[in-house]
């Protein structure tokens, strides 16, 4: 079991109530698992808990088989080997694309960084971009190298918040097959979130649906 | 529970450090309220039966009527560079802030020069059309004149907040609303000004209290004030608990303000909305609408600071150039101690901003109130309230040494710690706004995804967000070395020995009514802030221009 | 990690400033002075003495303040301020020692010094009142009591009162007439005054040569610094302007601006020999003349330009009055509403 949550309940603010409540989620490695909802649901909040952005109030996470949040114990976000891409992508915008895709694998060796480096921008076709900046990229070029330094590290669980929000219809089908390619390719566990159902099915992916 | 999970969340070492620094401003202010408990000093009673109505009225119209004008005169400048495009607009988006380089006591001394009796117009009436008119038409040293002073020399800030508020409002906005037909002073009165009454307000607000705080133009004037109160009270009456008395209520008045500021505001705070908007386009003035804007926009810059320039350098002139060397030495003392402080405050101010960063928006609230708490304190408190911490402190390594033989040797008061100290006191408010709003800027998720990619709280910073910052703290530390170099009465109380800046040279000279030895100084002064805010501004339009591209 | 060990840099850094280095010989002034002729004499000073002098320039009041603060630990070993009145006020504050030593009493006359040698003057100055010339016979000018009277209606110019030189000179009045005919003569000024109190000494002087009014009340040096100005239309109004001493059984109020050796100061010898110094006749004639004053050692002629003025009969009493009556003039004007 790769990622395992049992009566998740949170708030953000306590008179505002449980934005998420008695949740529970298994999720199997390799799966590609989607959560569905509409906005104010709770779904990308799920997300951010199994980040470790936030504590739960209650509840229990566990990633690979080790507690992550839970039984008073609580793992910081950087320990926790999760990967997530954000809805705006936070690429650093006084990084290189190279730095950006570097700055989660730097206990590597120089040599084998730049290698590692070299591979991830092979697998989301943006070979020669290593000097380029993020503002002089394309959105979904973007989210591709967003992508290719979420996976740098290489992550047991892979976080995908709103991958297609910001895209227009056109690219939208692109963005859709090339990211099913990748995660499919690189076999890691994936949940995304997203208010279309559409999105899950493209990324044949097992809907949960959250309300 | 939420503090507690905030922490966990955060980093201990960030928290222990905020609560050090924290506590380290506070300090200095409860030294002095505490002398609010005891029994009411000797004078008390006779500064309320006597002075207190005055005092009250003076302040109150002149931080009313001061904050009133530099809120429509900044406003309203800052819709016509916003909203319009005519030549001279491009240097008038920055040369509106210059009035800021001009300390208001340098100002005050420099109009009332100028119109005074042996002044170059008066003089000049006289001698070449015979002319001697009424001395009440040129009196300026009165109330009007004092509210001139600050209106023109501290409208900037109002022009500043409104201008970037105005930057980030959609262009649809404009157009739809001329689209139904409405004129433009009708657009400007009912639209704009309720749009941009949080950031009016913000900034006059700021002007308040600089209103309030100003010891040098009110002095000068002889106008009663709470400031000049305390003064006399403390200094001149040695009573300290009465001066106490008089600046808790001048601070009661400065929370009204800001309780009144939060109440304009409506509660709402600016959104940093993003770059999708499409910004307000300006649009070509012509004809005698173009010569109006022009005649204003330049007419303000001449008065708030082309006029005392030009008079300063001609009383430089008049004073056969004075002692260059001295004026460098001072140039220089006054150059490393505001740019040593604004590093210094800056440090501090980012620890704690950080950690607000971190925290609950309760917790994060309280560090901004605390941390404007010096801004609010007339300066004189804040002084003595710093030289009894130091001085307590000197006990205390005193007492190690003695008691337990531990060599310290350290003497705290009487050295430039102690101002510096003065400074942070005083100026963390503006430098934790600076990073806040840079903060705000930036967001949240680059930090978080520095987060998941495995970096702690303290790496993440050093290596995601303090290279972010880079703007907000170029801003920031050129915000308080401006404050600093025009800093009065702080410097004159704590200085250490052979310890001259600027502005305290320019003040002594000055009050000495050696106006033209005054000059040199004041001219370099001016300098100094001047080429600040020509970094400040044009290091922002460089930024906004690769951001564009 | 590497955090913590910068900020103990920075820290360690900061601390190091604190630390003042203390040279061998030295003494540290806290003074309101701050003519560039006076680093001369200073300067001068440690030439002949090798004492170091360390300057710390202020307000007045705030450095009394300053000291009383500091007490025990006050590195300040000498207090220079520019009244009476004020020195009186740092004895009250316990912050100054009584010094005697035969030079001092012999260059410093007795009713300009502490009666109990807290204090010592320097520098002399009367508060005068000035006329215009063109308007006002001399003749008509009879001291500061004549000033109430109704001859003066609308034409007197004088400053706030918050101006401890009006304070002085209120408080010389209490302790002459006592504090009934000082309340009713700060009345009498009140209702005469030409406008509501503004401005320095200078801006009165101005304002009787503009016509705003016929006589004013000022500082002597005031005077000599227009008649130096750089400004010509200053020196104009200087010119434009007599000057009346007044004169009959009380005289003409002086003041002074001296100096006190501070209580716990930690270079008291050295303090003594500074105060010595300036009040010997090498140092005075500069001293004074630095601010258009008059030199309180009588082996010192005053200025040329001083003198030109002709001589005056100072009020006789003791300076140290000035002091103990400030707070009952401090009172007064506030109830009279001079503001």
């Amino acid at each position: 079991m790769q990622l395992k949550i049992d009566n998740l309940t949170f708030a953000y603010n306590k008179k505002e109530g449980n934005i998420v409540e008695n949740f529970n989620l298994e999720v199997q490695k390799g799966e590609v698992v989607a959560l569905v909802g509409v906005s104010g649901s709770g779904k990308s909040t799920v997300l951010r808990l199994t980040a470790g952005l936030e504590i739960p109030d209650s509840g229990k996470i566990s990633i690979a088989g080790q507690t992550a949040a839970g039984d008073h114990k609580f793992k910081a976000a950087e320990k926790r080997k999760v990967g997530m891409v954000f809805q705006d992508y936070a690429l650093f915008p006084h990084l290189s694309v190279e730095k950006n895709i570097a700055f989660g694998i730097d206990h590597l060796s120089k040599a084998n960084r730049k290698a590692r480096v070299r591979r991830l921008l092979e697998l989301v076709n943006l070979e020669g971009f290593e000097k380029r900046y993020p503002h002089q990229l394309s959105g979904g070029q973007q989210q591709r190298i967003a992508l290719a330094r979420t996976l740098a590290p290489g992550p047991e669980l892979l976080l995908l918040d709103e991958p297609f929000s910001n895209l227009d219809a056109e690219l939208k089908d692109k963005i859709r097959r090339d990211l099913n390619e990748i995660i499919k390719d690189v076999g890691v566990t994936t949940i995304l979130v997203s208010h279309d159902r559409e999105d899950a099915e493209f990324m044949q992916a097992r809907e949960v649906l959250m309300s | 529970m939420q503090l507690l999970k905030k922490i966990k969340q955060g980093s201990p070492g960030w928290f222990l450090l905020t609560a050090g620094i924290i506590l380290l401003l506070l300090i200095p202010n409860l030294n002095i309220i505490i002398n609010l408990f005891g029994k009411a000093g000797e004078n008390w009673e006779h500064v309320r039966d006597y002075l207190l109505i005055n005092y009250f009225q003076n302040s109150l119209i002149l931080v009313l009527a001061s904050g009133l004008l530099a809120a429509f005169l900044g406003a309203g400048l800052a819709w016509i560079i916003a909203a319009y495009d005519f030549p001279g607009r491009n240097f008038l988006s920055w040369g509106l802030i210059l009035p800021l380089a001009i300390p208001p006591y340098i100002g005050a001394y420099v109009y009332q020069g100028m119109f005074s009796y042996t002044g170059p117009l008066q003089t000049f009436l006289r001698n070449d059309f015979q002319l001697q008119l009424s001395q009440q038409y040129f009196d300026f040293m009165n109330i009007r004149g004092a509210i001139f002073i600050y209106t023109i020399f501290l409208f900037p800030y109002v022009f500043l907040m409104t201008k970037a508020f105005l930057s980030r409002q959609s262009a649809s906005l404009l157009e739809s609303s001329r689209l139904l037909g409405k004129n433009d002073s009708t657009i400007f009165f009912k639209i704009i000004l309720p749009l941009s009454r949080g950031a009016v307000v913000a900034g006059s607000s700021l002007v308040m209290m600089e209103v309030l705080n100003d010891y040098g133009v009110v002095k000068y004037f002889g106008i009663s004030t709470f400031t000049t109160a305390i003064f006399k009270t403390w200094f001149g009456m040695g009573d300290l608990a009465t001066a106490v008395r008089l600046a808790v209520m001048a601070m009661l008045v400065i929370f009204v303000l800001l309780f009144l500021e939060k109440l304009l505001r409506g509660g709402r705070k600016y959104s940093y909305s993003t770059s999708n908007i499409r910004p307000l386009s300006r649009r070509k003035l012509k004809g005698s609408k173009k010569v109006l804007a022009q005649f204003f926009c330049y007419g303000v810059f001449f008065f708030g600071f082309l006029l005392p320039t030009i008079q300063l350098l001609y009383w430089s002139f008049l004073s056969r150039g004075g002692e260059l060397l001295g004026t460098l030495n001072f140039a220089l003392t006054s150059f490393l101690t505001g740019g040593g402080a604004a590093v210094l405050i800056l440090t501090g101010a980012v620890i704690v901003a950080t950690t607000a960063r971190m925290s609950s928006s309760f917790i994060s609230n309280l560090l901004a109130r605390i941390t404007i708490l010096g801004y609010s304190i007339p300066g004189a408190v804040i002084a003595v309230g710093v030289l009894l911490f130091m001085l307590q402190l000197d006990q205390i390594f005193l007492f190690l040494q003695t008691g337990f033989g531990i060599e310290i040797n350290l003497v705290l008061s009487s050295t430039l710690v102690m101002l510096i100290f003065a400074y942070a006191v005083r100026f963390m408010g503006i430098a934790f706004n600076s990073v806040n709003s840079g903060y705000q800027k930036i967001g949240e998720s680059y930090f978080e995804a520095s987060r998941t990619l495995g970096k702690g709280v303290t790496e993440t910073f050093f290596k995601i967000d303090l290279p972010m910052l880079k703007p907000a703290l170029m801003s920031g530390f050129l915000l308080i070395f401006i404050e600093i170099m025009k800093e009065l009465p702080l410097t004159m109380i704590l200085r250490p020995f052979n310890f001259d800046t600027l502005a305290t040279k320019a003040f002594e000279y000055a009050s000495d009514e050696m106006i033209y030895r005054a000059a040199d100084l004041s001219l370099v002064l001016i300098f100094f802030s001047t080429a600040a805010i020509y970094l400040i501004t044009h290091h922002r339009r460089r930024k906004n221009n690769a951001v564009e591209n | 990690m590497r955090k913590l060990i910068v900020l103990t840099v920075l820290i360690g850094l900061v601390f190091s400033l604190g630390t003042s280095v203390l040279a061998a010989e030295e003494v540290n002034l806290y003074t309101n002075r701050h003519y560039d002729t006076d680093e001369e004499i200073l300067d001068r000073f440690t030439e002949e003495t090798g004492i170091e002098v360390n300057v710390l320039k202020g307000d007045s009041d705030q450095l009394i303040e300053r000291i009383a603060r500091e007490g025990e630990n006050t590195p300040a070993d000498l207090l220079i301020t520019a009244d009476a009145g004020r020195l009186h006020r740092a004895k009250t504050r316990g912050i100054l020692q009584s010094v005697k030593t035969e030079t001092l009493t012999q260059n410093v006359p007795v009713n300009l010094k502490d009666q109990d040698n807290y204090w010592y003057g320097l520098t002399m100055r009367g508060r005068v009142i000035v006329y215009a010339k063109d308007r006002v016979d001399p003749s008509d000018l009879a001291g500061y009591a004549d000033l109430t009277s109704d001859q003066w209606q609308d034409e007197i110019l004088v400053r706030s009162s918050a101006n401890i030189y009006n304070q002085s000179l209120l408080a010389s009045l209490v302790s002459i007439y006592g504090e009934k005919w000082a309340e009713e003569w700060a009345a009498g000024i009140v209702d005469n005054m030409a406008r509501k109190p503004q401005g320095n000494d200078r801006a009165q002087a101005t304002a009787v040569a503009a016509g705003e009014g016929d006589l004013a009340i000022i500082n002597t040096y005031y005077l000599g610094k227009m008649i130096n100005s750089d400004n010509p239309a200053e020196v104009e109004v200087a010119k434009s302007l007599g000057i009346h001493f007044p004169e009959g059984k009380y005289g003409t109020h002086v003041n002074v601006s001296g100096a006190g050796v501070t209580k716990y100061a930690p270079n008291k010898k050295n303090a003594v020999k500074l105060l010595e110094y300036l009040s010997s006749a090498s140092a005075q004639k500069y001293f004074a003349s630095a601010n258009y004053e008059y030199p309180v050692n009588p082996d010192v002629e005053a200025s040329e330009l001083l003198q030109s003025w002709g001589d005056f009969k100072a009020q006789g009493i003791n300076l140290t009055e000035l002091g103990v009556h400030n707070e009952a003039a401090v009172k007064i004007f506030n109830r009279v509403g001079w503001q």
